[in-house]
């Protein structure tokens, strides 16, 4: 039973468990913020009231800087998560089709698959300044390691007899793996591709935080630095709400290729 | 790498000579290893029906790897036209494999014709071939269907499909009729008979199933208990095939008592 039958059997259902109960739930969090305020008494410095945070949102998103922001912040991720991606499945399919090759890899990779993309901020402000570079790289790096392993893992996870058909068939070690393992592997790696477009998005937030000139990273951290806390805040819910609508644009496109599971 | 043999995409020739010289062969497992062929020697004349019958786990499939070339054993030479069978993709066979192994992200007529374009078929031609073998195994409203919206009979008839529409001057069968239903099945047995008078290939066929073998079999090959050995080769006559006939009987008999199951079957 896949979603789409679903959706399609009722609008008011998609209404319902697309559209209310979403609702709902930010409802919920919106209370609990407001009873926060009204218990401890807190100043707009300290926390803001809900309302005035969607207040300072819908002005920010009517200037032509916020915009900028965000396509400055979604340009790096965009760049990054390319780079990454390829990369990423490209050595992950070289660790599933080569023993030499995993074996070889394999010490480097999960060595560096620990040092985790925020560790290496401050080295890439150091090699690359304030520029996009550092920041295409980081989110490339973060990528990177996500893309090898659930790769060079679905590679390793297709059915034996699958690998067999194809060499029956009158494929070679190259059509095999292009033919065979990679779409075999493929729905293993959109959901790693997937996982890694949430990491990547929170490394290019990350890096915008501590040395970057644009970016939502930069309006959150020179928002802050104004005591504009509702503004801090309203990046904050951009930063989560671009996030998602990414991982969404990630899984459809996925899914579109996909659908005949 | 000779280039005398050309794809199947003429299809009109016969099958040639399968043979299988002194083979050993073992699995490395986490306890050892297991001895699975000892010695196993026979040869299968072209365009001849070999039935392989023997104990389960036996090494009946491995037999049909290592005919495949999906296995090398490990002493003994495997030989098809004389020549040592190589490693890899052989473009002179057509298997259909137990587990049916369709690639779940192609249309059931994709999924005959992939082995046709692989082999250098344009892809029209490729698609017209896999209809008309999808036609013939009886899946022609199932053409575009999913491998996930089969049966497990009907996916076993388009690997089985798959197989004949290479036109594989070897065939190599690995109990292709299994998994269908026992109506099916003689259906099937019986368009399988018509079909392989089409192109004569030479086919080794493993099968649990001893009347299936004298129904199609040239020749019985049984094997014994793991380690395997060949205990006999049987020939099957014309009329051993009529199942009425005293002389099914005594071959079904015979072949039985290969197998070390012998009197009746409440155990006298």
């Amino acid at each position: 039973m896949s979603a789409p039958i679903v959706r399609a059997a009722s609008g008011g259902r998609f209404l319902r468990n697309r559209v209310l109960l979403p609702l709902v739930g930010v409802l919920i969090v919106a209370c609990a913020w407001e009873a926060t305020l009204l218990v401890y008494q807190l100043p707009v410095i300290v926390l803001p009231a809900p309302l005035s945070v969607v207040q300072t949102l819908g002005e920010l998103v009517v200037t032509a800087s916020f915009w900028h922001d965000v396509g400055i912040s979604l340009y790096e991720f965009g760049a990054g998560y390319a780079l990454g991606v390829v990369g990423g499945v490209a050595v992950g399919m070289l660790m599933g089709e080569s023993r030499y090759f995993r074996m070889t890899a394999t010490p480097v990779i999960e060595a560096f698959r620990f040092i985790v993309p925020f560790a290496w901020i401050p080295l890439t402000i150091l090699w690359f300044g304030t520029s996009f570079t550092g920041k295409i790289l980081l989110v490339a790096y973060a990528v990177f390691f996500v893309m090898v392993v659930s790769t060079a893992r679905a590679v390793a996870q297709v059915e034996p007899t699958l690998t067999r058909v194809g060499t029956m068939l009158g494929m070679g070690s190259v059509a095999l793996a292009l033919n065979v393992h990679l779409r075999a592997a493929a729905p293993g790696i959109a959901s790693g591709a997937r996982a890694a477009a949430a990491i990547g998005w929170i490394a290019v937030v990350a890096a915008e935080y501590i040395g970057a000139s644009a970016g939502l990273g930069v309006l959150i951290t020179n928002a802050a630095s104004s005591l504009a806390t509702a503004t801090v805040i309203a990046g904050m819910i951009v930063i989560g709400v671009v996030g998602a609508g990414v991982s969404e644009a990630i899984r459809w496109l996925s899914r579109a290729y996909l659908d005949y599971r | 790498m000779s280039t005398e043999r050309t794809p199947a995409a003429t299809g009109a020739q016969a099958g040639g000579a399968l043979a299988f010289e002194r083979i050993f062969h073992r699995y490395a497992t986490a306890s050892g290893t297991i001895d699975v062929l000892d010695d196993v020697s026979f040869a299968v004349a072209p365009g001849e029906v070999a039935c392989v019958v023997g104990p389960s786990g036996c090494g009946k499939s491995t037999l049909l790897s290592l005919a495949a070339g999906l296995l090398r054993p490990a002493r003994g030479t495997v030989r098809w036209d004389g020549a040592e069978v190589k490693l890899g993709p052989n473009s002179h066979l057509g298997m259909a494999f137990q587990q049916p192994g369709l690639f779940p992200w192609l249309n059931v007529r994709r999924n005959v014709a992939i082995g046709l374009t692989t082999r250098g078929n344009a892809k029209r031609d490729a698609l017209r071939i896999a209809d008309e073998f999808l036609d013939t195994v009886g899946l022609a409203d199932f053409k575009d269907a999913y491998p996930n919206q089969l049966s497990g009979g009907m996916a076993q008839r388009v690997g089985i499909a798959r197989a004949l529409a290479l036109r594989p001057r070897l065939l190599l069968l690995d109990e292709p009729f299994a998994a269908v239903d026992a109506f099916t099945r003689i259906k099937l047995q019986q368009e399988f008979k018509s079909l392989l008078k089409l192109n004569r290939p030479t086919v080794l066929f493993v099968t649990h199933d001893v009347s299936e073998a004298i129904l199609l079999g040239d020749v019985i090959v049984v094997m014994s208990q793991r380690p395997a050995g060949v205990v006999r080769i049987i020939p099957v006559e014309r009329e051993d095939r009529n199942r009425a006939s005293p002389a099914y009987a005594r071959k079904l008999a015979e072949a039985l008592a290969c197998l070390g199951v012998t009197g009746d079957a409440d155990g006298g």
